[in-house]
């Protein structure tokens, strides 16, 4: 049971990245229709880019909102270069689109910064642990989890209660009828990519301040497909319900499968839960039922 | 096909069908043949014959993502998994199963692992197209995905690579590799392994594309409910295509084990499988010549791409002018990655036809040229 419980909460706390990252990922696709493969080096440029500012010496918090502001002009410039001439072409083309941008994001971090593990010196968070009752949790996850739940909310109210979050929201229902009441379509496709850095920059930095950063915190990143399946597609609740369930998952897998298996259960399991998802119900827990069937 | 001269007529429906209609394009091919058996093997450098052995197994490993997207509207991105269950089938089999020395003396082991290395790659592919009977466009995406993970990253690399304990198994002695008399030893060997494979399948999928099973893809490709309504079992058809794509693949990765000393799993990464994507993708999708095209282009590119770079730094003066070239060069890989990239985004936004199109373009140009009205 105690196990249990420590798996259970690990998994809440790192699942909350998911969530963050998983709800930009959502955004784009409710917005404007582009399913995009290459989150996880979204991550990767917003931790890069944190790592870079925080080693100058600029304190953390500053740096990462340093960090959003780079997300938030790199998300724009990428979605004005690459995706808006995209609008209206097939699936796979846009796909691809996104695909080739991940192959070029991870060219240019490599190319600038290296393959080699770096860490945040000095460390961001205290190593010493906290007790929550008899579960064990260290102090990055717990400041992880707060940092992406105070974001999460951030988000959310922004579509609820802003202009623009509205204007979003109404993109996504109906592009048509949004576009006649006078929303500037490409404004609102811009923000969701802005939006979508910001989210998985932030999440970059705090996958990296768990483990260390290299270029496997964008194969961390790619774990949001199986969070936003799970959550259905388009829903963006769904996609937060589903990245925390994907972290509870994966731990869960890690604790008590890799006993049975040579390894490497962690990596795989959210994939083998997707496969799943998508043979059963393949349109997630909250997604609109529309998925085309053959 | 394209056009014919002024005068030359077909008679029988089998003209008409001809891949090589006149007898221009006869001689065109003849002297293909030519360059790449002989010519080319004999008067390009053993490096630039290397080059092309990479050129040849792109060609393989693309050929069934070919199939797939191209021409049965099935996106794959998880097709790497496949070339490794066939790279991995064929070294188990050499390395692991006692064959009879007749066998052995004959030197048929190794054509008979490429043949088993193909089925085993179809049957697995067939596994992971089972859900696109059920699901398609971004979720079939999302299962060849979980395709490559499940079996790259995690069956192969947690389980079949501890097989005869980890690290020492899959090496392959030199001479294991015997089609024949011949023992596949060196670049100038693969290289003309790699000719024939790729002819070989080259033809296989041509003449698969022109017969009803290929004529059942494309319908299903362009439209798949009106295939149904048409009598085209579509389950079946996409199976079919599943298999035949895994098969390709299969061969692919049984000739690539010729290329390395070692399989490993690093080989079949989720990156290749995206890489082979992209090559269709900037080839041209749903062409044959766009297979090759992209293959040559992707390999090629960097290639001289490279060689400028080296060619850049020999010189002084270009040195002091940019000194971040040998850095560049050093890093190159990741050169080539980003370069990658940005060309398959840069295709796809201002050429989505692919190169086959482009040159398809050239030669009508040509054609009627000067006079094209």
């Amino acid at each position: 049971m105690e196990l249990f419980l420590q798996l259970f909460i690990t998994g809440i706390l790192v699942g909350s990245i998911y969530a963050l990252v998983a709800l930009g990922w959502t955004l784009i696709y409710k917005c404007s229709g582009v399913l995009n493969l290459a989150m996880g080096e979204l991550t990767l440029i917003g931790a890069y880019v944190c790592i870079t500012f925080y080693h100058w010496g600029i304190p953390f918090v500053l740096a990462l909102i340093f960090t959003l502001v780079v997300g938030f002009a790199l998300g724009i410039l990428t979605e004005i270069l690459f995706l808006r001439p995209m609008v209206g072409e097939p699936v796979l083309s846009v796909i691809m689109v996104t695909v080739g941008l991940s192959f070029f994001f991870k060219g240019i971090v490599e190319l600038f910064f290296g393959t080699d593990t770096v860490v945040f010196t000095p460390t961001v968070f205290p190593i010493e642990p906290v007790y929550i009752g008899k579960v064990v949790v260290g102090q990055v996850y717990l400041w992880a989890f707060v940092a992406s739940i105070i974001l999460l909310l951030a988000f959310v109210s922004f579509f609820k209660y802003t202009k623009w979050g509205l204007s979003m929201q109404a993109t996504a229902d109906d592009e048509m009828a949004a576009l006649s009441l006078g929303v500037n379509a490409k404004v609102v496709y811009a923000l969701a990519w802005a939006i979508a850095f910001m989210a998985a920059g932030v999440g970059g930095t705090l996958l990296g301040n768990i483990n260390g950063l290299n270029i496997s915190v964008g194969y961390l990143g790619l774990l949001v497909l199986p969070a936003v399946v799970l959550g259905g597609m388009n829903s963006v609740p769904g996609a937060i319900v589903g990245g925390l369930v994907i972290g509870v998952l994966q731990n869960l897998a890690d604790g008590y499968l890799s006993p049975f298996t040579p390894g490497g259960v962690k990596d795989v399991f959210p994939f083998a839960v997707m496969v799943i998802v998508l043979l059963f119900k393949p349109y997630g827990l909250w997604g609109w039922i529309r998925i085309e069937r053959v | 096909m394209g056009y014919r001269p002024c005068g030359v007529y077909h008679q029988y429906y089998g003209q008409d069908h001809a891949w090589w209609q006149t007898k221009f394009v006869w001689g065109k091919m003849i002297f293909l043949f030519l360059v790449v058996f002989y010519l080319f093997p004999k008067f390009a450098g053993l490096y630039m014959v290397s080059v092309f052995n990479i050129v040849g197994y792109t060609i393989l490993a693309a050929m069934g993502v070919q199939l797939l997207i191209g021409y049965c509207g099935q996106i794959t991105l998880g097709h790497a998994a496949f070339i490794a269950v066939g790279a991995y089938t064929s070294s188990i089999l050499m390395l692991q199963v006692k064959w009879p020395a007749f066998l052995v003396q004959a030197g048929l082991v190794y054509p008979i692992s490429v043949a088993a290395a193909a089925v085993a790659a179809g049957l697995w592919s067939v596994l992971f197209g089972l859900p696109s009977a059920k699901v398609k466009g971004f979720y079939l995406i999302m299962t060849t995905m979980a395709a490559q993970f499940i079996t790259v990253d995690f069956i192969i690399t947690q389980y079949v690579s501890q097989v005869g304990g980890r690290g020492s198994y899959f090496s392959i002695p030199p001479g294991t590799i015997k089609i024949g008399p011949w023992v596949i030893d060196n670049d100038m060997k693969y290289y003309y392994l790699a000719s024939v494979l790729v002819i070989l399948c080259t033809f296989v999928m041509a003449n698969l594309l022109r017969c009803k099973i290929g004529r059942a893809w494309i319908a299903i490709r362009d439209n798949d409910i009106a295939a149904e309504a048409l009598g085209v079992n579509i389950v079946l058809y996409k199976l079919l295509a599943f298999f035949v794509a895994g098969a390709f693949g299969g061969i692919a990765g049984a000739y690539w084990i010729t290329n390395l000393f070692f399989v490993s799993p690093e080989h079949f990464q989720f990156s290749w499988s995206l890489w082979l994507v992209g090559v269709i993708l900037i080839g041209g999708v749903g062409s044959i010549y766009g297979t090759i095209y992209g293959a040559l282009f992707m390999t090629l590119i960097p290639e001289a791409l490279k060689a400028l770079i080296l060619f850049l730094t020999g010189s002084e003066f270009v040195l002091n002018l940019m000194p971040f070239l040998p850095l560049l060069l050093e890093k190159f890989l990741y050169v080539k990655e980003a370069a990658f990239g940005l060309a398959i985004a840069l295709f796809l936004i201002f050429e989505p036809n692919g190169l086959s199109y482009r040159w398809w373009q050239i030669k009508n140009y040509f054609n009627l040229w000067p006079f094209s009205y």
